[in-house]
């Protein structure tokens, strides 16, 4: 979850996410690059005169199309290699899915019998000391480590959207509508995430939290659930 | 809290920012100062200071992180790799097994 203040990304546990801060930390660069460049050119229009006997201007008019063809293909190379990489065909090794209502979610483990649960949020009143406000809940969605997972997410009522921000995924729920995302968790953890579309009065009080279990833990988990 | 540069770069945290803008203040200093030693033109000086920082510091940037991900790449093998070891070993599909076995069957 979120340091209070944070508004830098969350530590990454799934692949997709590493890619995804280390695109972000080349496009800030970059981003670096232009602002310094458009803060000297500023600087040096103010401090100097305002005299021009410039007339055809045909070489500051080929660098000032050359030079943002180039920055914007150097941003949009990873940026494609990600978003082609988000859409590999892989198989998964569990289906989940993922239903929004006012104001909670409801999970089925369609591969098992029976294995479906409500996820309300913990009330602050009733929180243990230590856990987190707005963030706990009831029945965590609890898959394997090293598993690619893949989450089908609709709603019942109105506009939802799972998201998770450690694992880079956020997929909008829509009734009558079936989202199809995928994701690994590389490590064992708790990973918390809010609802990311708003959907009425308790919006921000409806919250994921998936835990990634090592599998023989995920396999007792599942059999306990679904006798 | 760590420094970000212009307020948005976090120079601490991301790999090679800080090289790539030590690297560009050093490289801009020496180029602006080198032109302006031979040429006696400041205006001038100070575009080649500017334009040398951008240059070295994106070129530092893109080759820090092409060694970067050429380093995780291989990280990533060997983990795979340690963890087939321990997986197979002893197996059928363990290929160290078949070299040691036409050894024995030898002598």
């Amino acid at each position: 979850m979120a340091n209070h203040s944070q508004f830098t990304f969350q530590d990454a546990s799934s692949p997709i996410m590493e890619e995804l801060m280390q695109f972000h930390d080349h496009t800030l660069m970059v981003a670096l690059a232009i602002c310094t460049l458009v803060l000297y050119i500023l600087t040096s229009v103010l401090t100097g005169k305002l005299t021009s006997n410039t007339a055809d201007a045909q070489a500051i008019e080929l660098i000032w199309t050359i030079l943002p063809a180039a920055v914007l293909i150097t941003l949009a190379l990873p940026s494609l290699r990600i978003l082609y990489m988000m859409d590999e065909i892989n198989e998964p090794a569990l289906t989940l899915k993922a239903i929004g209502h006012q104001w909670y979610w409801s999970y089925e483990y369609t591969d098992f019998k029976n294995l479906t649960f409500d996820s309300y949020m913990t009330p602050t009143t009733d929180l243990p000391l230590g856990h987190f406000r707005l963030l706990e809940v009831d029945h965590r969605v609890i898959v394997p480590t090293e598993s690619t997972i893949r989450v089908i997410v609709t709603a019942d009522d109105v506009l939802h959207s799972w998201a998770v921000p450690s694992l880079g995924v956020k997929t909008d729920a829509i009734p009558g509508r079936l989202n199809q995302t995928s994701f690994l968790a590389n490590r064992t953890g708790i990973f918390y995430g809010q609802c990311s579309e708003i959907c009425g009065a308790n919006h921000s009080f409806m919250p994921i939290v998936v835990e990634s279990v090592p599998l023989a833990n995920f396999e007792n988990w599942s059999s306990l659930l679904s006798s | 809290q760590s420094f970000k540069l212009l307020g948005f770069l976090d120079i601490q945290n991301v790999p090679c920012a800080r090289d790539s803008v030590l690297y560009g203040s050093l490289g801009s200093l020496v180029m602006g100062l080198g032109h302006f030693l031979a040429t006696s033109r400041v205006k001038r000086s100070c575009d080649v200071a500017v334009g040398g920082y951008i240059s070295i510091m994106l070129g530092y940037w893109f080759y820090c992180r092409y060694n970067l991900a050429h380093q995780r790449i291989q990280q990533r093998m060997l983990k795979e790799g340690m963890k087939n070891r321990v997986l197979f070993e002893g197996s059928y599909l363990d290929p160290e097994k078949g070299q040691t076995g036409s050894e024995r069957s030898d002598s």
